[in-house]
């Protein structure tokens, strides 16, 4: 395609990961139907689950995982020197995601209850947009590969890439899942952003808001029908503390 | 009209198999212990209830679908073709309710007679036999009746109303005249007649609740700064179920999508909500109704007051799919008393 | 096995197989069918417009393509989006149409990227348009702010190519500052064409500005006009609109008789998507091109 007199772009792309499980680097060579075309529109000069060489060379830099040590924070400065564009993969990245349940507890006695007597050097989970500014988002635990092409074609093409806007409901409702409120569980879909196409709830599970708010969410009224629906705080904040993303939301 | 009584086991005979059939089905159960029912695709007449109260999403996902298809561009030296396709299959729509072919025939109104009709629409309407059937009582929190949704006189291929162990058949299409020529009809006898509209007395009396829409295009004038809608408004999620799961709500969004090769690039057309954030939005950003509240009275004002200048009639068909699914316990019953309330004041 | 249901197909309709006409009112015809055409100039404007020269690539439909002053058309550049965009140009030139484009959203700015010969699609022309004929007798006010110049222009074009058919004729334009002035290279022209009073302001001057400096309802100060004999349009920013029409008003000319062009964000430019609707009101059917009237009784509009 070369459209509108339009040169396309080769971009040179790196993929770094930091504190999390590299299941969104993972989902980054899913959909085998699209895979060659994905890897053949770019130029990937550093993946380490694609290929051991690493280049720092690199014009986007797609950043998976948290901080959680101090090493991580220089590592991140170094590539926003180097990257013109950079983009953060995943909840961990954006929110800080399930890592960030530490932050609940004391440092050192968590430190001590999963290394023993052999402490590791750690800090407080953080997103990466706390310590570098981040250009694009993409939210999911994991990231919707959809999503991810959509960013491939907005770098080489510069055509729209946006989230949707809109809650979780939207998608449930696109594909005839029954409310879960209606069948007795807790979900956050109607605060949660959209884009996962709902395969949580249609599994049964209530959404545990791994993409973050949608846009402008009505948590005073949410919370107000959560309560009604005879839902205690402790397991709403618990639900909204699970992948971070809801930040310090006041539930009362 | 012509009309036929049909034995209920001769009449499911007319259908399966080859041709797809959908249905109300028995998806689960709520915490009430009601059952939940959703019209999707049967292969066997005792997977379905036509006794069901109502469905959970109405039939409109089979004539607009949440997401379609509009067109294909491909891509060629710097030049493109555009490929258009009217995707297609005959359907038979079996127990739809008054309020759901009520439904259609106001979609008809906007997508095919009108000035630009719809192609999209239109295929799949005329490609869908519709067996409609009457319901045996009022469903929670429903005001056909008040809409004058509760009957059906046409926008239908058959339409059955139980008396019993026969069906009193309503013949709408000459398509479902020919169909019937199959299998086993016998013609209305005087007790037939009676019997039909005994049946049909008792249900028109039956609604509970009353809804009165006649002054509702002035009254919506007047009431627009009222503060009912930020009552409401502030319960608003502006989570869109409402409009998913109407049976009119029609609004739509299109977006671009370019494949992962770059030679082909699709426009989809997803249905959207007019009470979903970025509805009224335009390009630099701009929001025209930036809040839940405006967003909500906008809702109420296209169904009851636009459609009503553009057609005569209001858009909403009383089914309460939209009170029933939302979550803050929005419903039309209590948001337009509430505004013939302020009005009294 | 009985069947009930044939497959029918609606493209064998004898309507379907028609050759299209451009705005397929009333039609059963393929409504998101775009047409051929060519960028055949970019011409920058401003920082953040241009004037995009386009015409259709295939004669024959070039041929059947008429609009009329305030109507639109949806632009289409696959892969990237559809957008509204009104005629910037008079009807009557028959050699290409333009389009004037502020770079706003995503789509507009892949559109500036593009090139002289690039490929785009045309659906339309749609909607509504300025009443030209029964304005002919009278005066004429063309007032437009910012960016309203672009749908003005082809008003503009119309009463200079019927000038006779006019009496007083004024073209006022307002705008930020001088470097955000669109046409700039037309004034020249206007202002020497007889007997047609042009007036730019702007807000803020730069050095080298010498016209007058304010609001553009300050223009409107030095106007002696007979309201019964004066028609107005107005384009521009809804707060821009709504104080020029209430001091037209205040002046005498009749509310019916003052026409603005509304811009809303459109999905399908034919009354479907709902998302141009003002209340309940189509901007892409019964507008953009309302009379005054109308736009004080539609609410939210302004």
């Amino acid at each position: 395609m070369k459209y509108l007199g339009i040169e396309p772009q080769k971009p040179k792309i790196a993929v770094f990961d930091f504190t999390g499980c590299e299941g969104c680097q993972l989902q980054l060579l899913n959909k085998e139907e699209t895979l060659a075309d994905f890897l053949s529109a770019v130029e990937i000069v550093c993946f380490r689950e694609a290929s051991s060489l690493c280049s720092d060379d690199y014009d986007i830099a797609i950043v998976e995982g948290a901080v959680s040590r101090n090493d991580e924070v220089k590592r991140l400065e170094k590539i926003r020197e180097t990257a013109k564009v950079v983009v953060a993969l995943g909840s961990c990245a954006c929110f800080g995601g399930v890592n960030r349940l530490k932050n609940e507890f004391d440092l050192k006695a968590a430190n001590k209850e999963v290394y023993g007597k052999d402490p590791k050097e750690t800090i407080n989970v953080r997103p990466v947009k706390d310590i570098i500014p981040v250009d694009i988002e993409i939210p999911g635990c994991p990231v919707s590969k959809a999503e991810v092409e959509s960013l491939i074609c907005h770098v080489v093409w510069d055509s729209p890439f946006q989230l949707p806007v809109y809650p979780v409901c939207v998608e449930c409702k696109q594909r005839f899942t029954t409310c879960l409120f209606d069948i007795g569980q807790m979900c956050l879909g109607p605060i949660t952003r959209a884009g996962c196409n709902a395969p949580c709830p249609a599994g049964g599970i209530g959404c545990w808001g791994c993409r973050g708010p949608a846009v402008e969410p009505n948590y005073k009224s949410f919370f107000a029908i959560v309560k009604e629906k005879g839902f205690s705080d402790i397991e709403l904040k618990e639900r909204l503390n699970f992948f971070g993303a809801f930040g310090e939301v006041n539930v009362s | 009209m012509l009309f036929k009584t049909i034995k209920k086991q001769d009449f499911f005979d007319v259908f399966l198999p080859d041709t797809q059939c959908i249905g109300p089905k028995k998806v689960g159960t709520n915490t009430n212990g009601k059952p939940i029912y959703q019209f999707l695709p049967f292969s066997s007449f005792d997977e379905i209830d036509l006794d069901y109260d109502t469905t959970e999403y109405s039939a409109k996902t089979y004539f607009l679908p949440y997401k379609e298809t509009l067109s294909s561009f491909s891509f060629k030296d710097n030049d493109w073709t555009q490929e258009i396709k009217y995707r297609t299959r005959p359907r038979v729509i079996i127990g739809l309710h008054p309020c759901d072919i009520n439904g259609l025939i106001k979609l008809d109104k906007v997508f095919e007679k009108t000035l630009f009709p719809n192609p999209y629409y239109i295929t799949r309407r005329q490609n869908t036999f519709v067996v409609g059937i009457d319901c045996k009582e009022p469903c929670d929190g429903g005001f056909c009746s008040s809409v004058g949704a509760n009957t059906v006189t046409h926008g239908f291929d058959l339409f059955l109303t139980d008396i019993g162990d026969r069906y009193f058949v309503k013949i709408g299409s000459d398509r479902a005249f020919n169909a019937l020529q199959k299998i086993k009809t016998s013609e209305i006898t005087k007790k037939d007649n009676e019997i039909y509209l005994q049946i049909r007395n008792k249900f028109e009396g039956s609604f509970e609740k009353t809804v009165h829409v006649e002054n509702l295009p002035n009254l919506l004038d007047i009431e627009f700064e009222s503060d009912v809608w930020r009552k409401w408004g502030e319960k608003c999620l502006s989570c869109g179920a409402c409009a998913m799961v109407c049976p009119t709500c029609y609004c739509y969004g299109v977006t671009e999508h370019i494949s992962m090769d770059f030679n082909k690039s699709d426009k989809i057309k997803q249905l959207y909500s007019c009470n979903l954030n970025d509805f009224a939005q335009v390009a630099g950003g701009h929001n025209f109704r930036p809040e839940p509240a405006t967003r909500l009275k906008y809702r109420y004002y296209h169904q009851h007051r636009g459609f009503v200048e553009s057609f005569g009639q209001p858009m909403c068909v009383g089914c309460n799919r939209c009170g029933r699914v939302c979550l803050a316990g929005i419903n039309p019953t209590d948001v337009i008393s509430d505004l013939q309330r302020e009005q009294k004041r | 096995m009985k069947k009930i249901m044939q497959s029918y197909d609606i493209r064998h309709e004898t309507d379907m197989v028609e050759p299209l006409d451009f705005n397929r009112r009333s039609r059963l015809k393929d409504v998101d069918r775009c047409f051929k055409a060519e960028i055949t100039n970019v011409i920058r404007l401003t920082d953040m417009e241009k004037l995009f020269q386009i015409r259709m690539v295939n004669d024959k439909d070039w041929e059947r393509f008429t609009f009329l002053p305030g109507q639109f058309v949806m632009l289409e550049l696959p892969g990237y989006g559809e957008i509204p965009i009104s005629f910037s140009s008079s009807p009557s030139i028959r050699s290409t149409i333009e389009l004037c484009i502020r770079k706003a959203g995503k789509v507009t700015q892949a559109l500036h990227k593009a090139k002289r010969g690039a490929i785009v699609g045309l659906r339309g022309p749609f909607g509504t348009y300025f009443p030209m004929e029964p304005m002919k007798g009278n005066n004429i006010l063309l007032i437009a702010g910012g960016l309203g110049l672009a749908p003005l222009r082809a008003p503009i074009s119309f009463v200079i190519e019927n000038r006779a058919d006019f009496k007083e004729v004024h073209i006022l334009y307002g705008a930020k500052d001088p470097s955000q002035l669109l046409f700039d290279y037309q004034y020249e022209e206007w202002h020497r064409i007889d007997d047609i009073n042009l007036e730019v302001i702007v807000e803020q001057p730069d050095k080298s500005w010498i016209g007058p400096v304010g609001l553009i309802t300050k223009l409107l100060d030095d106007i002696q006009i007979t309201p019964d004999e004066t028609y107005a349009i107005v384009c521009g920013p809804p707060i821009m609109f709504k104080f020029v029409c209430k001091r037209l008003s205040e002046m005498g000319v009749p509310m019916q008789r003052m026409f603005v062009s509304l811009e809303r964000r459109m999905h399908c430019g034919v009354g479907k998507c709902c998302r141009c609707n003002i209340g309940s009101t189509y901007t892409c059917l019964d507008g953009p091109v309302f009379d005054f009237w109308t736009v004080m009784n539609l609410k939210e509009a302004i």
